[in-house]
Parts: structure tokens; sequence; C-alpha cells
């Protein structure tokens, strides 16, 4: 397991082209300075980078693995072939789990990447008490999700929270019991989802927009270009890197959900709020399924291959393109 | 322009209240809730304004609180997460900026297949790796220590920390290395020199991201410590309640508000970081 | 409850303490050491465990309580993880059917002999000797006792339809349900989480028939199942759930107690710990009435939930005296009865005598009828808090139950069919 950053790695290391300059620039050092020079490199970068790799496939590896034995409280070896994955394909709780991870997955990646970007937009018009407001967007992920999921139950609970209150202020008729409907229970979970993670979207985006050259505003703003324009034509191309890493990252969060619900439904009302992560960790953990559980996990994953393969496809492409243009 | 009141910056700061408004709601019932009794809570509602003011819960909570037949609140607790949370974070966050960096600007072969599978630890969820990281922990003779804690997050952030660096490091020129290995920097110095001072927004991001997650993790901090040596969201949770108890609401209250400061703290401080114009001046 | 039995059991206790003392006498033995895994952190199941420590260091031992707050899935991750590190805690906590299939994944200390001594099982209910005994040895020792059909009424609620008695059957359950819903009152208190929802379903069909109860969640019997009592305990549950607060989904019990308690809502099936949880809210016990949820057949019935012990093997002679002296408190009624005052759950043991002022009424009632119930052969495993079944089975039958409750357009017989589906499935 342990990485090996030997010589053994050597023909896989960084094309440098580095190497011939700083040759050049140190042709009066002796030779072990420049053999360590040209070492050090490899020595600090690949053992972080064989570490993850190994993590990620070495854990995907034994979880696949387990999903074909008989594993119960312990991990067991007995192959027992594909029955895991009818057990969970068969049961009501993954059915609901994988169509609530669409609906939640959607509304949560739109609402979120959205406001993100839309707060870092509004943050990014030199305001005043700057710090404060984008402190005060970011505040919801420094609370432990167990907490904010609790205390969004207390909002979102028609007899004690926000209906309540509406209502003593005299309007009557308002009704918003979303948490106790069925239907519109995993919507709850896109809106305090949505609350917690946005902040973070904003200050990647933030960051990006924050990032790009002064120099292409000021040139955008001597052509006449308008704020909106700017945005759309200046900024956001130049940002779309952040993009794809607010994607990704609110992908895994999709896919990851798990406290949240918890507190917030505890996957009801009734089953009605399962999603995959809950499923996989109740298996494995609640009814000491460890084999099942496997299977649950390896289906989430390779349900997520479904959306990354496309886009790693579309890096390649666009690459090639941008090699061939220059 | 900043000082100019038009109609569309009444609109800009309208919204900006609105939306501050809305996000801090959550946070108006806790701090309420922080200064109740036990009893208000209990006989009114969990939503709803104290009757007295109680401001021992803070007290109760950081020093007084028994967890465990440990009558100390969370204050060792917090104490338990610093030690894990920060050299996690700094490693986790260098080695991630290191990564971006030759993964987006030193191309070699196979580095797409590297970042993609780097990419997909970060959809693994931790519910699936607690196994193999509990087989991971015994076979290197960490399993109950905080080292354990720490090489669990710093390997599990890499993934994090080297796909935010690497996608802000892309839009870097080109243009900017080669003039800089034409004046013969090495891999070192071009870090150093020319990415290094057009981190702080990107690091920032990442430490943020690190801290919090480290900082709130629960599954891991129960399962592989124990006792004194727990986190404290081991602790806030020991708060809260099972079945057979009425929750603490007013002191735990309390405590999440103490526990979370750390990271509100690294926020606010953080956040100058963003400020427009020192990636521009940089580099030129 | 006779005295001389009582007197009998305090001096078998009196002569189990002398046994570590003795042992601590002899210059050669090791101090007695312990290392326990709980889910009790804080509140009074903390202040209880905490309580046993005290006593356990007092008689000489060295304790060492790591409680693994959250919830029971977090406990039993650490505990596997201890296993799997060849570190397994002297004693942790585990309950139900858990305790026969975690028994056979490391081994236990075999405590036979010690229960034998302490002449504990015949003073233990039969179906719980069995839970702590798998393979015929027993691995763990129960520790408290809760009944989960305790029926609280609200005074108020009462006093405002008329009444003055508890339902003695579902019917007049009913009935008076009814009589507070006209009243506009709601008449059914209960959260809405899945352990909540499956002990409704429970104490509808221990209600309606114990010996049923006992043929179709205990035994899993398909034709108990799909019979007809099975469907009248989901008839009586889609009753329940149409009296409670529509927003009781995913809430706890606690959330609607202050409205329980000013009389706006009516009655309140729940465990025992629910007096300790009203009485910690800052109300008084004359808020309410208490008693036992309707049984048809009008006899005690008890639905039983316990907290237990497991004992794992160790090879220190440390913590073999320690689990020696653990064992031996943990079946001692002096422990049982501080245990039970603090967390106002009832012992084990159905030979104590709870008339001293450390007990409650419903503390009185509840150790009486699991006396009786088990004399009339009507004491039952609780399904909703995993004594029934394995965790597994139960997660799956409760899977149906709480969704049942939750989503009114399924009839009974759909529910029934579904759980017996569920069932199969989960075989």
């Amino acid at each position: 397991m342990t990485p090996d950053p030997g010589p053994a790695t050597a023909p896989a290391a960084p094309a440098l082209d580095a190497p011939r300059a700083a040759a050049r620039r140190a042709a009066a050092r002796p030779a072990w300075r420049d053999a360590i020079g040209r070492w050090l490199p490899h020595l600090v970068l690949w053992p972080p980078l064989l570490v993850s790799v190994v993590h990620v496939l070495g854990f995907t590896g034994y979880t696949t693995w387990m999903s074909f034995t008989a594993s119960t409280l312990m991990p067991d070896y007995e192959w027992v072939g594909l029955r895991n994955y009818t057990a969970v394909l068969n049961s009501r709780n993954w059915q609901i789990a994988t169509d609530n991870l669409l609906i939640y997955g959607a509304g949560f990646v739109v609402l979120t990447t959205a406001l993100g970007l839309l707060l870092a937009v509004l943050i990014d018009q030199r305001v005043r008490g700057e710090n404060l407001f984008r402190t005060i967007y970011l505040y919801p992920m420094a609370v432990s999700f167990v907490v904010t999921g609790t205390v969004w139950a207390w909002l979102l609970n028609p007899s004690i929270g926000i209906q309540r209150l509406v209502r003593s202020m005299g309007w009557g008729g308002f009704r918003f019991d979303w948490l106790v409907d069925r239907e519109m229970a995993i919507y709850t979970i896109v809106i305090a989802g949505a609350w917690q993670a946005s902040g973070f979207a904003m200050a990647l985006f933030l960051a990006g927009i924050r990032s790009v050259d002064a120099d292409l505003y000021k040139a955008a703003q001597v052509d006449g270009a308008g704020p909106w324009r700017i945005y759309r034509r200046v900024v956001l191309p130049a940002i779309w890197p952040i993009f794809i890493a607010v994607l990704v990252i609110l992908l895994q969060y999709t896919i990851k959900t798990f406290d949240l619900v918890r507190a917030l439904t505890g996957g009801g009302p009734g089953i009605a709020t399962q999603l995959p992560a809950l499923v996989v960790y109740d298996l494995m953990f609640q009814r000491g399924l460890l084999g099942r559980g496997s299977a649950a996990a390896v289906m989430m994953l390779l349900s997520l291959l479904l959306v990354l393969v496309p886009y790693f496809g579309f890096m390649r492409w666009r690459r090639h393109r941008e090699a061939r243009h220059g | 322009m900043a000082d100019r009141l038009t109609p569309a910056r009444v609109l800009i700061y309208a919204l900006l209240a609105g939306f501050a408004a809305f996000y801090l709601v959550p946070l108006l019932v806790v701090v309420l809730n922080s200064v109740r009794t036990a009893e208000d809570i209990g006989a009114t509602s969990v939503v709803g304004l104290p009757r007295e003011l109680a401001f021992g819960n803070f007290e109760r909570a950081w020093g007084s609180y028994c967890i465990a037949r440990r009558c100390e609140g969370i204050s060792p607790y917090m104490w338990n997460s610093f030690l894990m949370v920060v050299p996690a974070t700094i490693i986790s966050t260098l080695l991630g900026a290191l990564n971006g960096y030759s993964l987006a600007l030193w191309r070699f072969r196979g580095d797409n297949w590297v970042f993609g599978i780097i990419t997909l630890g970060v959809f693994l969820p931790e519910q699936m790796k607690l196994v193999p990281w509990t087989l991971v922990l015994r076979d290197l003779g960490l399993t109950n220590t905080i080292a354990g804690l720490v090489l669990i997050h710093v390997v599990q952030g890499i993934s994090f920390t080297t796909l935010f660096c690497r996608n802000y490091y892309t839009a870097i020129p080109q243009e900017l290395l080669k003039a800089a290995k034409i004046d013969g920097a090495g891999f070192f110095r071009i870090f150093w020199r020319i990415v290094l001072p057009l981190s702080p927004p990107i690091l920032i991001v990442t430490v943020i991201w690190q801290f919090t997650h480290i900082w709130n993790e629960f599954l891991y901090g129960v399962t592989f410590t124990s006792g004194a040596q727990q986190p404290v969201t081991a602790a806030l949770i020991a708060l809260s309640v099972s079945v057979s108890e009425a929750p603490q609401y007013g002191v735990q209250s309390a405590a999440v508000l103490i526990a979370a400061l750390p990271t509100l703290l690294v926020y606010l401080f953080g956040g100058k970081y963003f400020v427009r114009g020192l990636t521009a001046g940089a580099v030129k | 409850m006779s005295a001389t039995t009582h007197r009998r059991g305090l001096l078998a206790a009196a002569g189990l303490l002398a046994v570590p003392s003795v042992a601590m006498a002899q210059a050669s033995a090791p101090r007695p050491r312990i290392t326990v895994i709980s889910q009790w952190s804080a509140g009074s199941d903390g202040a209880a465990i905490s309580r046993l420590g005290e006593v356990f260091t007092a008689e000489g031992g060295v304790w060492e309580h790591n409680p693994v707050p959250g919830f029971t899935t977090e406990m039993m991750n650490k505990l596997r993880a201890d296993i799997l590190a060849g570190n397994p805690p002297a004693a942790s906590q585990l309950k139900g059917p858990e305790i026969a299939a975690w028994s056979r994944i490391a081994p236990t200390v075999d405590l036979t002999q010690l229960v034998a001594a302490a002449g504990y099982e015949q003073v233990v209910a039969p179906d719980l000797a069995r839970l702590h005994k798998p393979q015929g040895r027993w691995a763990a020792l129960p520790l408290q006792v809760y009944r989960t059909n305790t029926l609280f009424a609200s005074r108020r609620a009462m006093e405002r339809v008329g009444a003055t008695a508890l339902p003695k059957t579902w019917a007049e359950f009913n009935d008076l349900a009814a009589r507070m819903k006209a009243a506009g009152i709601t008449p059914v208190a209960n959260g809405g989480i899945r352990w909540d929802d499956g002990q409704k379903f429970e104490c509808a069909l221990a209600g309606i028939n114990p010996a049923t109860y006992r043929k179709a969640i205990m035994e899993l019997d398909d034709g108990a199942l799909r019979g007809a009592e099975v469907l009248g305990a989901f008839r009586q549950l889609r009753m329940i759930s149409e009296w409670m607060d529509p927003a009781a989904s995913g809430q706890h019990y606690s959330t609607f107690l202050p409205r329980f308690v000013r009389g706006e809502m009516g009655m309140l099936m729940m465990g025992g710990w629910a007096q300790g949880v009203i009485r910690h809210a800052g109300f008084s016990d004359q808020d309410y009435l208490v008693g036992q949820v309707p049984v048809d057949n009008g006899r005690p019935c008890f639905v039983l939930n316990a907290d237990a012990f497991i004992f794992w093997r160790r090879r220190e002679p440390e913590f073999q005296a320690g689990q020696t002296l653990m064992a031996n408190l943990v079946m001692s009624p002096r422990v049982q009865e501080m245990y039970s005052q603090i967390t106002g759950s009832i012992p084990v043991r159905t030979d104590m005598d709870l008339s001293g002022a450390g007990w409650s009424t419903g503390q009185r009632e509840a150790a009486a009828s699991l006396a009786a119930a088990v004399q009339a052969g009507q004491s039952v495993l609780s399904l909703a808090h995993n004594m029934a079944q394995t965790n597994q089975m139960s997660a799956a039958m409760i899977d149906v139950l709480t969704e049942f409750v939750h989503n009114r357009s399924l009839r009974p017989e759909q529910g029934q069919q579904r759980l017996a589906e569920a069932v199969e499935a989960a075989r």
C-alpha cells in the first residue's frame, strides 16, 4: 500500500521541461545537488497522488468485493454472486431512494448553483459590509449538520414553526406543511440543503470572479459594455473551471447527503424521503448487512459514473480541440 | 461609485439583506434557545422567545455540563478537535495545492486519469469507507488515536483540495510558466514565486472546506476515538438525547454556538483574502 | 410480592456481593477492572450508569466507561471497530436478539455459573432470560426493563370530556378518542418517527391478543401474520394514525408534551421512560393518568423492552475479575433499585418490593403488571425496540408500519399484505 516514490515511477513522472533550463543555470553546481533538484519534485509529488489513488481504488475495490459476499455484521468472504444486488434492487426503500435522488439532486444542484452565483455577483458589487454578508451566507456550513437539520425540522414543522408564526401574525389560512407531506417532504431537504451549501458555492464563485484579470474588465468597460454584459461575456467564460468545481462539489454533496436527512425527516414521513446514502448506512450498520449495504454503495457509485464519464469525455475532447487550435 | 445610492444599488442592498435574513433565521432560533431554560423550552416550544434570560447555559456548556461523568463541559473536546483539525487542514491543503499545481500546470502522461481517480474520491460516502478504514487503522496501529483521525482526514481531504486547486490553477496562463521556465525557475521556485502568490482566494476556500468538514465530522470521530479523546461533535451529540430523555435544548444550543465559533472566525478573518486586485497585482 | 421472597433475594445478593470482597482480601488477586461501551452519555441514563460506576469503584474495582453518543448504530460501529482491532470492551450495551447475533462473531464470557449461583434465572421473565443465553449459555445480563405499552392520559383532556378512568379495551379507547376529537382535542399525542410508529402497532396487536402477537411478531408465523387479528391491529393503527396531529411526522413525542399537559392532546402510548421526560419538562405526575394500553382480554399484558450488557471474553485476569464483579452487581437488587429509580424503568427482577418512597406509582403499577403478565403468559417482546427480532427483520417490518402510518391511502389489508411480504423477503 505504501507508495513508492523511487525510480520505478520515473517514466510516468512529470514531463518537466524545466530541468533543461534548470540544468543550464545550475551547470556550476555539484552533481548531487543537481540530482536532488531533479528528484525532489517527484519525491514530494508522487506520495500524495499515489496515496489518493490507492485510497480511492483500494476502498472502492474492497467495497465491490464485499458486495458479492455474504457479509453481515462482520466482513465475511463467502461468495454469493449477485444476490445482494437483486435484494437491494427489489426493496421499496431503494426504489424510493433512487427516485428521490433524482428529484433532490436536480433541485438542489440548480437552486444552490443559482443562489451561489447570484450571491457572489451581488457581493462583487463593491458593497459595504462585504465581510459581514459573506460570513452570514457561509455560516450555515459552520454549524454541525445534525444541528442544522434539527433546527430546520422545528422551523418547517407546521405546529411549531413558520406556519404557526405566520398564522399567529393574523394570516389564519396560511399553510406550509411540506415537512409532513409525503409528496413534498423531499423539497424541504432541497431547501435546507441549498441553505447550507449555497454559501460555499458563493465562496468558490467569488474566488473565481476575483481572480479574473482586471485588464479584461477594463477593456470591456472601455468598449462600453454594461455590468450584465461584462459578467456574461467576460467573467462567466473565464471562470468555467469554477463551475465544474461547484458542480462536482454539489454532486458529491447530493450523493452523500446523510446527516441532514437523518436530522430533518429521519427518512420520513414513513420512508418517503429515503436517499441512497441513508439506505447504505441503514443496511450496513442498522440492519447489520454489510454485503447488501456494499451492493447499494456500488450501485450508487455506478450511477455517478453515468454523470462523470461524459464529463471526462467532454474534457478530453475540449483539450484535444484546444491543442489543435494552439 | 460605491457611495452613490442609485436605485440599482438600493436593489442590491435589499437583495443582500433579504438573503441575509433568510440565512439567519435558523441561527436566531439557536441563539434564542441558548438563553432559555430547559423548563421554558419544555413547557412551551422549541421555537419561541425566552421568558427570562438564562446566560448560565453558556457557562454550563463550556465548563460544567456532565458528559459521561466528566463534568467539564465541551471545553476538553474542543481542544481534541483542534488537535485533529489544525494539522489535518494544513497538511491536506498544502498537499492539495501541490497536487493541483502539478496536475494543472505540469502535464504528464496519465495526468487525466490520476485527476479523474482523485476526483472520484470526493464521491465516496464515508459510511462506505468505515469498515475499510477500521482495517487500515488496525494494521497501522492507529486505532483510538487522534493521529489516526488526522490520517483519515488528510487522505480523504486530498481529493477535495486537489480538485479545488487544480481547477483554479488551470486559469493561470501558460505564458507565465513558460516565461519563468526560460528564466531558469524550477518546479518549486515557480510554485513558490508565481503560483502561491496567486492562491490566497482558493486556499481560503480550501481551508474553509477542510476546516468545517473535519470540525463537524461525527461518524469517524465517535468510531475511532474513545472517551477523553473524542472530538467536539461527539460531545455535542452527547448533549442531545436518546429515546428516554428530554432534550437539554438550552445548554445544547449554547454548546452548538460555542462549537461553531472557530469555524466562524476562520470565515471572518479568511474573508479578507478575497479582495480583488490582489491577483491582478501579483500577475503584473 | 411476598416479603419473604424479597428478603431471600436480598440475602442472596448480599452473599454475592461478598464474593468479590473476599477475593479482594487475597493479596495475589488482581484488582477488578472493567471497560464498558454504552450510548448512555448524558441525562438520567448517563447519571444511572455513572452511579453504577461509583458502586463498582466502591467495591474495589477500576471503572472505565466509554460512552458513544448518538444513535445506537454509532455505538455498534464502535464495538465492531474494537472487535476488529482485537480489543473488545469487557462489557458493552447490547439488547435483544442482537446478543445472539453478535455473540457468534467474537467469544463471550460464560456467565451461566454466576447466574446459577445467584438463583437469578428464576426471577427473570422467561422470554428475557432466553435472549440473554444464546446456545443455552448466559452471555449477557439484562439491566432494566421498560413497558412499551404504557398509556398516559392528559388529566385536563380527560376532565374536558368527563372521563375519569383509562380505557380498558380498544373499543373503550376508540370511544374515548372519538369524544376527545368531538371536543376539539387531538386524541393521540404520539410523535411520528420510526420506532414510535412501530410501537403504536405493537400496542395495538398486543392489546388485541397477546398470543397472536407472540405467534405473528415473535415467531413470524405466516398464518398469524395473514390472520384476522393482525388485520385488526392494522385497522386500529389506521384509526390511531388518523387521531394523531398531522404534523407529527418525523417528530419526537416530547415535542408535543406541553400540548398534552395543557389538555390539547389526549393520550400517549409510550414507554415508562416518558414519566421522567414529563417531569424533566417541568410538569407534575398529577398532570396525567398512567396505566396499561388497552388489552381486550382484560388481563395484564406487558410488551417488554430491556437494556442489557454483553460480556466479551478477555484474557487479562483483572478484566475477568471485573466482569465477575460487574455481573454480580447488575444482578443484585440494590443495583437494580438504584438504577431504575434514576431512569424511571422497572427492575429486571420480578421479586422486588417497590413500596418504598423512591418508586413512583407508574413504576409500581408496571412492575406488578410484569409479574402478573409473566404469570398469565402475556408478556411479550417489543418489536419497535428490537427485542422481538434481529435488527434486520425489525427494520424491514417497521419500514412497512411507518409507511402505513404516514400514508393514509394505504388500506389495512394492503398494510397487512406488505408486512407479510416484508417478513418473507427478510427471512
